[in-house]
């Protein structure tokens, strides 16, 4: 039966702490009394397991049109600022390091420009994650 | 096989009205859906089990541990007299919905 709280367990992880400690306890309960009653009809029990799990659906079944978690947990646009912001300080606090190593030790070569390149992809890329959520939040508004 | 949006508003009267017939548990509600209906009709489980929780929690059914079974024991759903006021009122609403969409959709004579 362990298989079957775990699954329970899976299904409602994106569900606000209150509300997921009343819902698993109930519908584990529930399930396992499926899986009881399809053991008494005589399937194994791992088919027991199977099937019931096959059968429940998904936490959008369960909620129905409700969605009381549809933006809970996900990363909002002030997240995604975080990150962006983020990258950016590590990657000056990188470059200055490179830059300096670079002038103090070996100053008649320049050649801090393109492990700098290298490095500027990474708040590069941060940043299109950013601009393409604040596109699709749009969209969303929109809607 | 019948789309469940139809369907949905009607949900918990469905379920009352098992539960008023007896004092069932989870499965076996779900069970007699599907037998009564020979299929045509199949709740999701996930589906079933929010709505039970919803009713038990407007106090229209009550719940309580029933007979032993091999594993332990099964909590069996119990209708409360609000329920089952709760029921008749649905029931009478059902009664006229069907009245009137016969009347908008079905031939006039």
């Amino acid at each position: 039966m362990k298989q079957i709280k775990n699954f329970v367990k899976h299904t409602f992880k994106d569900v606000p702490k209150e509300k997921r400690q009343e819902i698993i306890p109930i519908v584990t309960e529930s399930l396992e009394e499926k899986v009881e009653d399809l053991m008494e009809k005589g399937f194994s029990e791992q088919e027991a397991i199977d099937q019931t799990v096959l059968e429940f659906g998904t936490a959008e079944d369960y909620f129905g049109r409700e969605k009381p978690f549809a933006r809970f947990r996900r990363k909002t646009l002030k997240h995604y600022r975080n990150d962006f912001l983020f990258s950016l300080f590590g990657a000056i606090i990188i470059i200055g390091m490179l830059v300096f190593t670079n002038l103090y030790y070996t100053g008649d070569i320049i050649w801090f420009v393109l492990p700098a390149i290298a490095v500027l992809w990474w708040p590069l890329a941060v940043l299109y994650q950013f601009l393409n959520k604040k596109v699709s939040e749009k969209g969303e508004d929109d809607e | 096989m019948i789309h469940s949006d139809v369907i949905r508003g009607h949900l918990e009267t469905i379920i009352l009205k098992l539960i008023l017939e007896k004092d069932r548990y989870g499965y076996e509600i779900s069970k007699c859906i599907k037998e009564r209906t020979n299929e045509q009709f199949v709740m999701k489980e996930a589906s079933l089990y929010s709505i039970v929780q919803r009713l038990e929690k407007k106090n229209l059914i009550s719940s309580y541990k029933g007979e032993k079974t091999h594993g332990g024991k099964r909590r069996y759903y119990k209708i409360t007299p609000l329920g089952k006021a709760y029921f008749k009122e649905k029931l009478i609403e059902w009664q006229n919905l069907r009245e009137i969409l016969g009347m908008l959709l079905e031939e006039s004579k």
